[in-house]
């Protein structure tokens, strides 16, 4: 059977969809500082299939997403999201990574960057930096990359990836 | 995945990156009442779903899970509403031979917190409740340990709160026995999990001992008198010898509370003597 490039389009937007939802929707049922972040891998998985520049672009909506839900320092989230959406999709360029613990290191490494530049733009103080940044986002990071290997490996075919075995 | 392979940097992608760095700069510098009207717009608007996705799940959370604790919160309610009306009673008939005015009852609406992925969640939180429930700018916001924060932004269904850890948040205070009075804020320099209040402004000559219970002044007529902040832990330093600033532990955790009480009204003034005879 032959799937057209609309097809695969669709499926990837089924995708993704279901990591929007599923953000909003399993966030309350856990807790909150180690919950993965799936707007975060929803935005990953679109910025490592896509150019720089459009990861850029789908960071800083998912970012601006996240500013306008936690007003705290706007901005903040949209330039954090836009520079890990950027050097996601550039990475995906450099790194190859068809491998699942390069996803997931990528995944990982993601959502750590991510927190380190929200919290930078935030103006947190060096004690809440290192508290932050060694304590809750590594943990973050690892269920974050692996809800992201989950991901990957059930939807492998409707996403298109590519796995080394 | 398909791309990737030979993908070089063009100029088209330096362009975007350019573009999207400029609009989040320009975000950052955005007025403060500006973002909060955007961010506003938007969640009344486009994020609308997601927020009532979060709103469902949250409610069936707590059906689930918490069910027991309702119960029993319930059954603890009833038995201490038995003897509420003779308590409201005896109260009035006291205050009426003590020449003392009615304590006023502020109306006041349950709402989930609607935590977000953000590091900086806990220095404003997404609330449930909106213009549509009555909640407006400026209500006071407090969770079943004490004072959490004030609503910053209203739109129809749901609203945004800055807590006590934000750095714009301050509150006038007095300690539990009325000997203090002062202005609560929060303390900069901490890390997350170990963030505290200060109680800035107490003149040198007013000592507070450890433990006691610092809360709501009723002053400023933001927030009504009586909420409970936090507890003094010590002295955190003197300035010029004219003031001392006390370490204040906060009663409620933003990051951790998961339901809230709003208080819909907006000023909470005692009625002026002068004012109360007019209204006679």
């Amino acid at each position: 059977m032959t799937i057209t490039r609309r097809d695969r389009r669709n499926r990837v937007a089924f995708v993704i969809a279901l990591l929007v939802a599923g953000h909003f929707y399993v966030r309350p049922w856990l807790e909150n500082r180690i919950a993965p972040d799936l707007l975060l891998l929803a935005m990953l998985i679109v910025a490592m299939r896509s150019r720089p520049g459009i990861g850029a672009v789908v960071g800083f909506v998912a970012g601006l997403a996240t500013d306008i839900l936690t007003p705290a320092r706007f901005g903040a989230g949209a330039l954090s999201h836009t520079i890990v959406g950027y050097l996601a999709a550039w990475g995906r360029a450099v790194f190859f990574p068809d491998n699942l613990i390069v996803n997931a290191g990528l995944f990982a490494a993601g959502a750590w960057v991510r927190t380190l530049l929200v919290l930078l733009a935030s103006g947190a103080s060096p004690a809440e930096l290192a508290g932050t940044l060694l304590v809750w986002a590594p943990i973050q990071a690892a269920t974050t990359a692996l809800a992201g290997v989950i991901v990957v490996m059930v939807f492998r075919n409707w996403l298109a990836i590519r796995l080394d075995e | 995945m398909t791309p990737g392979l030979g993908r070089s940097l063009s100029r088209s992608d330096t362009l975007l990156l350019g573009v999207c760095l400029v609009l989040s700069f320009a975000a950052l510098l955005l007025p403060s009442s500006w973002a909060l009207g955007f961010s506003a717009a938007v969640r009344a608007t486009a994020l609308a779903p997601m927020v009532w996705i979060q709103q469902n799940a949250e409610i069936q959370r707590t059906s689930r899970l918490r069910l027991a604790a309702i119960a029993a919160s319930r059954d603890s309610a009833a038995l201490a509403a038995q003897s509420l009306a003779a308590l409201r009673a005896e109260n009035g008939q006291l205050r009426g031979l003590l020449a003392l005015k009615q304590r006023v009852a502020y109306p006041t609406l349950a709402a989930e917190v609607l935590h977000q992925t953000a590091a900086t969640d806990g220095r404003t939180l997404l609330l449930s409740a909106g213009r549509r429930d009555g909640v407006q700018v400026g209500n006071p916001v407090v969770s079943p340990d004490g004072l959490v924060g004030l609503v910053v932004s209203a739109e129809p269904y749901s609203s945004v709160a800055m807590t006590w850890a934000h750095p714009d948040f301050a509150a006038s205070a007095v300690t539990e026995n009325g000997s203090a009075l002062g202005i609560v804020g929060p303390a900069i320099n901490t890390s997350a999990s170990d963030a505290f209040l200060e109680l800035r402004g107490v003149p040198y000559r007013d000592t507070v001992a450890v433990g006691t219970l610092v809360m709501t002044s009723g002053l400023t007529g933001v927030y009504p008198k009586g909420i409970p902040i936090g507890r003094v832990r010590g002295i955190r330093r003197e300035e010029m010898g004219w003031e001392r600033v006390y370490h204040v532990s906060a009663l409620a955790n933003p990051g951790l509370v998961s339901h809230v009480l709003i208080y819909l009204a907006r000023e909470f003034r005692p009625v002026s003597p002068a004012r109360r005879d007019s209204v006679r």
